[in-house]
């Protein structure tokens, strides 16, 4: 089916059926873009991709238009670099230029093509955007003025996500990308997954930032202000910085928050083991109930608020366990608060998470007790980079200081819940490692090669088959449950639902950068990780000796359920 | 007698996304304009997310969104009538009422609709408020039209 055009005057190898960016790409020839997006529907909406064709009296965009049999293409005649060059000084024309004020400043899409095209002077004078920013929701800050349509959020809210939270009002030059009814994303339906953030160009989505507040609460004397730091941030950080190091490289993390003024910087991976423990207990309660039905990981907070608005009738089968960061902030404020005789007002709480998504999980009423919050702040990878900086320290040649006690180190099972597949391992594995009959049964898990997509895994112990599932993306897990229901199976005991592609590693929180297979990567870093935890199990984790202690010393039935376990509500969104 | 949504919906029993714009619009004839129920209730009707249902009305000046006031104004934008002035005929009158077209004003009483063309360019330019039609229009008549409507709504309430 292969065939060759011309390009240039050199002829290139090209499939049929592919677009022609496609086929320029392979072929080394650099073609700017804007709004396409890779395994996206194309849009020709930005432009940017025109090329010349002979016989063909306009310019083509090449990222909508096949290959054909006999093309000659030029990508870089002078009218095709006159066209680039006007369509971003028009973009420029009603753009507010406050890149200094920027979030996005240096990691500007838009900037790098006003450097690329050459853009010397205004050409084009029009009305700057005068649009008011949307700060209503808890994750996602939207500043519409510095929207340049190119419509990668929509799609991705709508295609890979399923939500489609925003999408394009009016038309011509009203033309905007709007929440329902022009209303705020706080009460849209946004799952705050971050994925829009991701794929934005400019700096019209950005985060809510939450670097402001715990700086100021390190100033404050009376404050004691305790970080505790997701394990499958240090992989992020690692090929962030591009650290190669013997030691455990999340020391390095640790010994930066130390610096900025941490009082105390501690492993989540301990709360993540807590978490696997109670929601294999929940599936074990299930297994010998016989209850029909999965049940469904709720560690993702995107993914809880899209059952509580879309699928309420799932509410049920959602594990009540906490996610690992809700429950680690629950024990900062009153276990941890009580064995250290600190007031819980004066302990502030911060979170790093590769995720958004935490940010809204955390100011939900649900996870609060006596008006006081368990998690106060939670910074995204990106926040913690930037903070990083502004603190003037260079996490290359920082000494490493381990996590402190009693929160120092975690199971090699808690690095698993970074990506995709990785929880529902875990908890066949403490599954297996509670129900099995004979010590001569050995647990494997064979994980099936493709990272992506829905994935399902059936653990034998002793006469049962217990079945699990993984799936990442809102609309891919969507289509599976429908598809279980459906089909009304009943193999089926666990699924585990990341709502961004290949699970945490992809998601909403992490650096904003180009690197290729980012997400395999860090995968396989966090793999690598394990080698720095002490334990395999979860269960052997002696940074929980002591709280399990308490807990048989008073086995409060009101206090301890709270700590663990949510409750999840309806939500009446426009949807 | 009002039609119920329902009654609507069940007009269009294929639930086909191609039914989405007419069934918007004789929502609209029955109802005067799209409120958010309504837009709901058509989104869960053909399993179309709201949001996309609302960037399509939008789209379309046709659309409303709000009540229409109690005296409509149409104002013709045709060929003929932007000739003849139209366009500073939709400045006054957003000046004199002071909301943009496609508003409707805070008191209830008056909403401007800029229309294509009503069919009457040798009359232009030309509105038409509540089914009445207001010809060969000066902006000091235009100000005595609007006058008018506000003295005549004023008389009802006070007799």
């Amino acid at each position: 089916m292969d065939f060759q055009i011309e390009v240039n005057n050199s002829l290139i190898l090209v499939n049929e059926g592919e677009t022609l960016l496609t086929a320029l790409r392979r072929n080394g020839i650099k073609i700017p873009t804007l709004c396409h997006m890779n395994r996206f529907s194309p849009t020709g909406a930005c432009r940017l991709c025109v090329v010349e064709v002979d016989g063909k009296r306009d310019l083509i965009t090449s990222c909508s238009f096949p290959v054909e049999k006999g093309m000659k293409v030029f990508t870089n005649s002078p009218r095709v670099i006159r066209a680039r060059k006007s369509i971003v000084e028009m973009l420029l024309s009603n753009h507010p230029d406050d890149c200094l004020y920027c979030e996005r400043n240096g990691n500007c899409e838009l900037q790098w093509l006003a450097e690329e095209m050459n853009v010397k002077e205004r050409k084009f004078f029009a009305n700057k955007n005068a649009q008011y920013p949307d700060n209503s929701s808890t994750s996602v800050f939207r500043d519409p003025a510095k929207c340049v349509l190119c419509s990668r959020c929509v799609r991705i809210c709508e295609e890979t996500q399923y939500v489609t939270a925003i999408d394009f009002t009016s038309r011509a030059n009203n033309i905007k990308v709007n929440s329902a009814f022009n209303k705020g994303l706080n009460i849209s339906s946004c799952i705050n997954c971050g994925q829009c953030i991701m794929v934005c160009p400019t700096g019209a989505l950005t985060d809510i930032s939450h670097i402001e507040k715990v700086q100021a609460n390190i100033d404050k004397k009376k404050k004691e202000v305790i970080f505790f730091v997701s394990p499958s941030v240090t992989a992020s950080i690692i090929e962030h910085y591009g650290i190669k190091t013997e030691q455990n490289p999340a020391w390095l993390i640790s010994a930066a928050l130390k610096k900025m003024g941490a009082s105390k910087v501690f492993d989540l991976g301990v709360a993540s083991d807590l978490n696997i423990r109670e929601e294999a207990r929940l599936l074990i309660d299930r297994v010998k109930n016989g209850n029909k039905g999965p049940l469904y990981s709720s560690c993702c907070p995107a993914w809880v608020k899209f059952v509580e608005e879309f699928q309420p009738e799932l509410i049920p089968s959602l594990s009540t366990a906490k996610s690992p960061q809700q429950i680690f902030g629950a024990l900062l404020k009153t276990w941890y608060a009580k064995e250290e005789k600190v007031m819980p007002d004066n302990i502030f709480s911060v979170a790093v998470m590769p995720c958004v998504g935490k940010k809204f999980e955390a100011s939900r009423e649900e996870m609060t007790f006596k008006g006081i919050s368990e998690v106060d702040a939670v910074l995204t990878i990106r926040e913690f980079v930037r903070m990083v900086r502004s603190n003037g320290i260079d996490l290359r040649r920082i000494e490493p200081v381990p996590f402190d006690k009693p929160f120092s180190a975690s199971s090699k099972n808690a690095l698993k819940l970074g990506y995709l597949g990785g929880k529902a391992e875990a908890i066949a594995f403490e599954l297996f490692e509670n129900l099995k009959t004979s010590s001569r049964e050995t647990f494997k898990f064979n994980v099936p090669k493709n990272l992506s997509g829905r994935k399902e895994f059936k653990l034998n112990i002793g006469k049962k088959t217990i079945g699990f599932a993984w799936v990442s993306g809102i609309t891919n897990a969507k289509a599976y449950i429908d598809d279980l229901i459906a089909d009304g199976r009943s193999d089926i005991h666990y699924i585990e639902v990341m709502t961004c592609l290949d699970g945490c590693v992809g998601g909403g929180g992490q650096p904003i950068n180009r690197i290729p297979d980012k997400t395999k990567n860090r995968k396989k870093a966090c793999q690598d990780l394990e080698k720095f935890s002490p334990w395999d199990n979860p269960g052997n984790n002696i940074c929980l000796d002591s709280i399990f202690r308490t807990m048989e010393k008073s086995p409060d039935k009101e206090t301890w359920p709270k700590l663990f376990h949510t409750r999840f509500i309806e939500r009446n969104v426009p949807k | 007698m009002q039609a119920s949504i329902d009654a609507i919906l069940e007009r269009f029993p294929n639930k086909l996304r191609e039914d989405l714009i007419p069934l918007l619009q004789e929502l609209q004839d029955e109802y005067g304009f799209l409120s958010e129920e309504i837009i709901n209730r058509v989104g869960h009707y053909l399993s179309i997310s709201v949001n996309k249902i609302y960037g399509v009305a939008t789209f379309y000046d046709n659309f409303r969104f709000g009540p229409t006031g109690k005296y409509h104004i149409r104002l013709c934008h045709g060929t003929a009538c932007h000739v003849a002035g139209a366009s500073t005929f939709i400045q006054e009158l957003e000046k004199l009422l002071k909301i943009k077209h496609g508003e409707t004003d805070k008191e209830g009483l008056f909403s401007l609709e800029v229309v294509s063309c009503v069919g009457a360019c040798g009359l232009a330019p030309i509105i038409e408020i509540n089914g009445e039609y207001f010809t060969k229009l000066t902006i000091d008549g235009l100000i005595d039209v609007i006058h008018s409507f506000r003295v005549k709504d004023q008389d009802i309430y006070e007799s």
